[in-house]
């Protein structure tokens, strides 16, 4: 039972994959047709012009199916963008490699595709066939034989045997179809030997040189917050202390004044340390992702809070960190200060940009220059190379964008 | 003693103000950026100034560059700079110029009031004070034994670490309980071992001595 399952199963996938190398194949047919006509016109100077197009168009076909091959199996790495001058594009190792695949697969592939597209369809028509038989004209025949007469149930019963042929048919040969249909993209589209370590080593070289970066950043950021927040409230509190203890002869009643305040200092710098804390990573984003984490700090506003996330893949850590701790002081902010109602949270992806907009009906009038929450969000922002834009008429209402790159 | 503050960070500029006032001393203005300290100074006409190095807009070095203009502007201008941590590269940019008048704290030796007080006091009147984390930090990190530095006796070592905080011979005789005799012998064989030109004058042996110890590791 494991097995029919596991074969039904596999050929269900083959189809898919089937499809998808279909519609490269058909896209590779419309490149190949672009290079032929670019070539042939290049015989009378013109195309010599549109050539570098034209193999960018087969590079970006080329690129879709890396892309789909990489999903199923061993990825592929893309080559980058193909040389501008036309003599080193015609160089490039890759290029070559890529006419020969444009013209095998757009062959091939096309054909693979529509047999593996049409094998279980003529199964699903055939199976049906003596259900509805009777629908069809005796002489019109059967689905694909139209010189075979159907006269009766028995005839519409052999041609459902046929289709579970058919069936068997697709289940059978389906995988190896698709593997054949993949072979010209297997064989051509990887680095040829050679070129493969210098390509992946500068893959490598730049995604780490990001990391490290993003890392740099994250450390200045919590430095900064420590220096500027935290040890100045500590040095504030040991200022109030050293004119308290000064005080205490002189005027204990100024004294017992300035220890208040030093206390105030003291709990001010506890306030920011568990800020600074929190927003290295908070641990909810770990566990419920930058969706879930906004949820649990829109219901425990003060404020009702309505939240939109449209974010379906997960960005970097610290950027993901970054944009829960804009939501988090935003809102304190909004509990504090605004007198709003109601306040909105919307965070979007576009592109390699992640988008939020906090929105109150408050009485507005925020100042970055009152109240540290405002000027802590535009550094840590700022140190990711974000932007953040504020507006807040007197009389509200207050908004709030953030932009922070989060890479592709 | 006319005062003005520039420091960012409200609360601490309000406390600094406030134990200032405290002890008597004439706060005339309290500023928040660099841009509104040189106005404060131009108005104000202070003696002194206590400024912050992280300022904004970008919170690196801006009290430093506020600091020389200010001096620019008002010759003899005394100025003493508070700092989170040791940033020997602020204090050797800050005293290019010259030591007299010029102090380089960490923030928090302001609680150790009356230690404050006096180095706002010495610096006040034209002298230098440099945190001793500067100059152990300098010291540290001129460990290369052929230096002329590995010539000099522990006790010479010491010295040179409380010339270079810029306190003057009477200064140094007390915290090292020694006679000012002494402390004078001990100064002439550092001079001599560094061949440094003799000087008496607090503020031009710590430029001198700053000079040695940030050029000698270059």
């Amino acid at each position: 039972m494991a097995y029919v399952r596991g074969r039904v199963r596999a050929s269900v996938d083959a189809v898919e994959h089937l499809v998808g190398g279909l519609g490269t194949a058909l896209l590779a047919l419309g490149a190949l047709f672009w290079a032929v006509v670019v070539a042939m016109t290049c015989l009378v100077g013109v195309g010599l012009r549109l050539a570098p197009g034209a193999l960018r168009a087969v590079r970006s076909v080329a690129d879709r199916e890396r892309a789909r091959l990489s999903r199923r199996g061993t990825p592929i790495p893309t080559p980058g963008p193909v040389p501008e001058e036309l003599r080193d594009a015609l160089r490039d190792p890759f290029v070559r490699r890529e006419v020969g695949w444009v013209t095998l697969h757009s062959i091939t592939g096309l054909v693979s595709g529509l047999v593996g597209l049409a094998l279980p369809l003529y199964a699903l028509q055939d199976i049906t066939f003596p259900l509805w038989y009777r629908l069809v004209r005796p002489e019109d025949g059967a689905p694909g034989f139209f010189w075979w007469r159907i006269d009766g149930l028995s005839e519409a019963l052999v041609v459902g045997v046929l289709g579970v042929g058919w069936l068997l048919a697709a289940i059978g040969f389906g995988p190896a179809l698709a593997r054949f249909q993949s072979w010209p993209g297997r064989w051509l589209l990887p680095p040829p030997p050679g070129v493969d370590l210098s390509l992946r080593v500068a893959t490598l070289t730049a995604t780490r040189a990001a990391a490290l970066d993003a890392h740099a950043v994250e450390l200045r950021r919590i430095e900064r917050s420590l220096h500027d927040g935290t040890q100045n409230r500590l040095v504030a509190v040991n200022v109030l202390l050293g004119a308290a203890r000064r005080a205490v002869r002189r005027d204990p009643d100024r004294a017992d004044e300035i220890l208040g305040q030093a206390q105030d200092a003291a709990e001010q710098a506890l306030g920011e340390l568990r800020t600074v804390v929190r927003g290295i990573l908070p641990p909810v984003l770990d566990d419920r992702g930058l969706a879930g984490a906004l949820a649990g700090l829109a219901s425990s506003c003060a404020v009702p809070c309505r939240l939109a996330v449209a974010v379906t893949v997960r960005c970097a850590a610290s950027v993901e960190a970054t944009a829960y701790f804009v939501v988090a002081e935003a809102l304190t902010n909004v509990v504090r200060h605004s007198g709003a109602s109601r306040v909105d949270v919307a965070v979007r992806r576009e592109h390699d940009r992640l988008l939020i907009t906090v929105e109150d009906d408050g009485r507005g009038d925020a100042d970055e220059a009152r109240g540290s929450g405002l000027t802590g969000i535009r550094r840590r922002v700022e140190a990711y190379d974000g932007r953040m834009t504020l507006t807040s008429p007197s009389g509200g209402p207050t908004r709030m964008h953030v932009e922070l790159p989060c890479g592709s | 003693m006319r005062i003005v503050i520039a420091e960012d960070d409200p609360l601490l500029r309000e406390g600094l103000a406030l134990l200032l006032r405290a002890e008597e001393l004439d706060v005339v203005a309290t500023a928040g950026t660099p841009g509104e300290f040189l106005v404060a100074v131009d108005e104000h006409a202070p003696d002194v100034a206590i400024v912050d190095v992280r300022m904004p807009p970008t919170h690196t070095d801006e009290g430093i560059v506020a600091a020389v203009e200010a001096r620019r502007r008002r010759p003899g201008l005394a100025v003493l700079v508070l700092s989170a941590y040791v940033e020997q590269a602020f204090a050797t940019e800050l005293f290019s110029v010259g030591a007299a008048g010029l102090g380089y704290l960490l923030k928090e030796r302001v609680g150790r009031v009356e230690e404050f007080l006096a180095a706002l006091r010495r610096v006040a009147d034209g002298g230098s004070v440099i945190d001793p984390e500067v100059v152990a930090q300098l010291l540290a990190r001129n460990r290369r034994p052929d230096t002329a530095l590995a010539e000099l006796s522990p006790r010479e070592r010491e010295v040179l670490g409380l010339m270079a905080e810029g306190l003057g011979n009477t200064a140094i005789a007390e915290r090292l309980f020694v006679t000012d005799g002494a402390v004078h012998k001990h100064i002439r064989s550092i001079f001599a071992k560094l061949q440094l030109p003799p000087d008496d004058r607090a503020d031009r042996r710590v430029t001198a001595v700053l000079r040695y110890l940030d050029g000698d590791q270059r």
